[in-house]
């Protein structure tokens, strides 16, 4: 608990978490007005003729509503990614590190309180996001002429699923940073690997299933970290798409994943 | 305070093609300041890098009070330590750099003004780390060290960037550590500040272990290498008297001669049997750094 504080400590005493905060904040008001703007022709118009199902799919109420209390999501993540990164390759950015595991030999127990504190930071990044979300999606809704549809079960479970997301995402961000130890080098391959590592995996994926008649193979997509968080939270199914837990099960796997190697690596790192 | 002993026994760290540290012992005995010394790459930082669990050895042990420092119990109380002066972050203030600090040691947060007010830091609590200077970041690194009050003080090159009166400042503050019994291991290669500083010396060179002893053993063990410096009129007749004895006699000018191989009752019983009169006889103690030159000579520091 001691170095959870510590850990925590360490973020606030510093300046990333608010200049990241900011640039989630510009973010979320950006998608939300896009959002909302997609929303408002597809809740007043019918589907195009001759969309497909996946289209059609969308033109929906519950679809829209969950879109739009979760919105910001997708560049909410990228931050709390690198706020993840930030809490570890700090460390060696400033040499603290030293100070770090003299004070905790046990370096098992830093890793996990560098875990907890960037899942921490994701939660406030949901909490401030959430707090904006669903205040405006109300009144958009209700300006449109909806209910509000906040008591859906859909609903709230997106919701709640993208507090999961942001908080692996976090966790996510630390077992990153761990295997790319330059800050600027995880940042940059993290960014980079995050905006066109996602377009170009669905861009892959799907051009390969249609290339070789293999739909499955148009799924794989979804084994994306990011690509299963937007999965995770959408609040109907998609015909043709997985079901919304196996995002969550994927993205799990991946922070384990992450987080067990990160682990072990530093565990015995040499710092020097 | 009785535990605070260093015990470093068959410690070895091979890199890629380097032995860095190569079956290295010695001991450090509380209540005495020990000089680390030895030349640039001689492995001094890695050592001192194992010693605290920060780099893995290939081989060997070292101990504090007995245990590993993984082992600690309460590591801050046991063991400060100064590695180096640059390892805060440099957007966070230094007051803010010791509440990390002891937030993760589960020490009180007012424990962090009370060291920064002993190295006269607490005008710069509120500064940013990026704005101290080389001798306020060394000042930091010491009160983050103090903070668990530890019986046995690491420092690794503490000298390095302070002015003449902060480095009157640590010599003080480490020699009176000691006096109250606690175990102070200091590497430098600032050796006329280590002559002043430190009771005993450990010297290494090349991962190896090239001395060990108080200052004044190992200045006497190379005592073999003591001058006398002789000053004669007949400077012909004394440097043929003492090539007679084998000693090596280098015209120092003025009349002056340096010898070396003989001692001085040696200079002074061969001048008198050769009839030879002598205006000065002294004998000239090596000095720290001589001596720290000849033992780690040909020791090639860059590997």
């Amino acid at each position: 608990m001691n170095l959870v504080r510590s850990e925590f400590l360490k973020i606030r005493t510093t300046n990333a978490w608010w200049l990241f905060g900011l640039g989630a904040f510009a973010m979320l008001a950006l998608t939300f007005l896009i959002n909302a703007v997609g929303a408002h022709y597809s809740l007043t118009e019918p589907p195009p003729e001759g969309a497909g199902p996946q289209v059609s799919a969308t033109y929906d109420e519950v679809y829209q509503a969950a879109n739009l209390y979760t919105s910001g999501q997708f560049f909410g993540l990228l931050f709390v990614l690198l706020l993840g990164i930030v809490v570890i390759t700090s460390e060696f950015q400033h040499q603290t590190v030293t100070t770090t595991f003299l004070t905790t030999p046990h370096r098992t127990a830093v890793i996990v309180a560098k875990f907890v504190a960037a899942a921490l930071a994701g939660f406030g990044y949901w909490l401030v996001t959430t707090a904006l979300n669903i205040p405006a999606t109300i009144i958009f809704l209700n300006a449109e002429g909806f209910s509000s549809h906040l008591g859906d079960t859909s609903v709230i479970r997106a919701i709640g699923l993208n507090l999961l997301a942001y908080v692996l995402w976090g966790i996510l961000g630390v077992g990153f940073g761990v295997l790319i130890r330059s800050q600027i080098g995880a940042t940059v391959t993290a960014v980079v690997l995050y905006l066109i590592g996602t377009i170009a995996g669905a861009v892959f994926f799907s051009l390969i299933a249609n290339w070789l008649d293999w739909e499955w193979f148009e799924d794989l997509q979804f084994g994306l970290p990011s690509i299963a968080s937007g999965l995770m939270v959408s609040g109907t199914n998609i015909p043709g798409q997985p079901q919304y837990w196996v995002g969550a099960v994927v993205l799990v796997a991946w922070v384990a994943v992450t987080g067990v190697i990160g682990t072990m690596i530093t565990r015995t790192r040499d710092i020097s | 305070m009785s535990d605070g002993q260093i015990v470093v026994s068959g410690l070895t760290k091979h890199y890629k093609n380097v032995r860095a540290v190569d079956n290295l012992s010695f001991t450090v005995e509380p209540g005495r300041v020990t000089g680390f010394l030895g030349p640039n790459g001689a492995g001094k930082t890695t050592t001192l890098r194992m010693l605290l669990n920060l780099v893995k050895p290939t081989a060997g042990t070292a101990t504090i009070g007995g245990q590993r420092y993984a082992d600690l119990k309460d590591p801050l109380h046991t063991v400060g330590a100064v590695l180096e002066a640059s390892s805060a972050h440099k957007g966070r203030t230094g007051i803010n750099h010791l509440r990390v600090i002891c937030a993760a040691a589960g020490f009180p947060r007012s424990r962090a003004d009370e060291v920064l007010a002993m190295v006269g830091l607490t005008p710069a609590a509120k500064r940013k780390f990026k704005g101290y200077s080389l001798g306020m970041r060394q000042r930091l690194g010491i009160a983050a060290a103090m903070l668990g009050d530890p019986k046995v003080l690491v420092l690794d090159e503490p000298a390095n960037g302070l002015d003449p009166e902060g480095i009157r400042w640590m010599r003080d503050l480490l020699k009176s550590l000691a006096a109250h019994g606690r175990t102070v291991l200091v590497s430098s290669h600032l050796l006329s500040e280590m002559q002043l500083l430190a009771d005993d010396l450990v010297i290494i060179a090349a991962g190896k272990l090239v001395r060990q002893g108080t200052v004044t053993q190992v200045m006497d063990s190379m005592a073999h290498s003591a001058e006398v410096r002789v000053r004669t009129p007949q400077v012909e007749e004394l440097t043929s008297a003492l090539a007679e004895l084998n000693a090596t006699v280098t015209p120092n000018g003025d009349g002056a001669l340096l010898v070396t191989g003989v001692d001085a009752p040696g200079v002074g019983r061969a001048a008198l049997k050769a009839g030879v009169e002598l205006h000065e006889l002294t004998v000239e103690r090596p000095d720290l750094e001589r001596v720290f030159l000849e033992l780690t000579a040909g020791k090639a520091a860059i590997r």
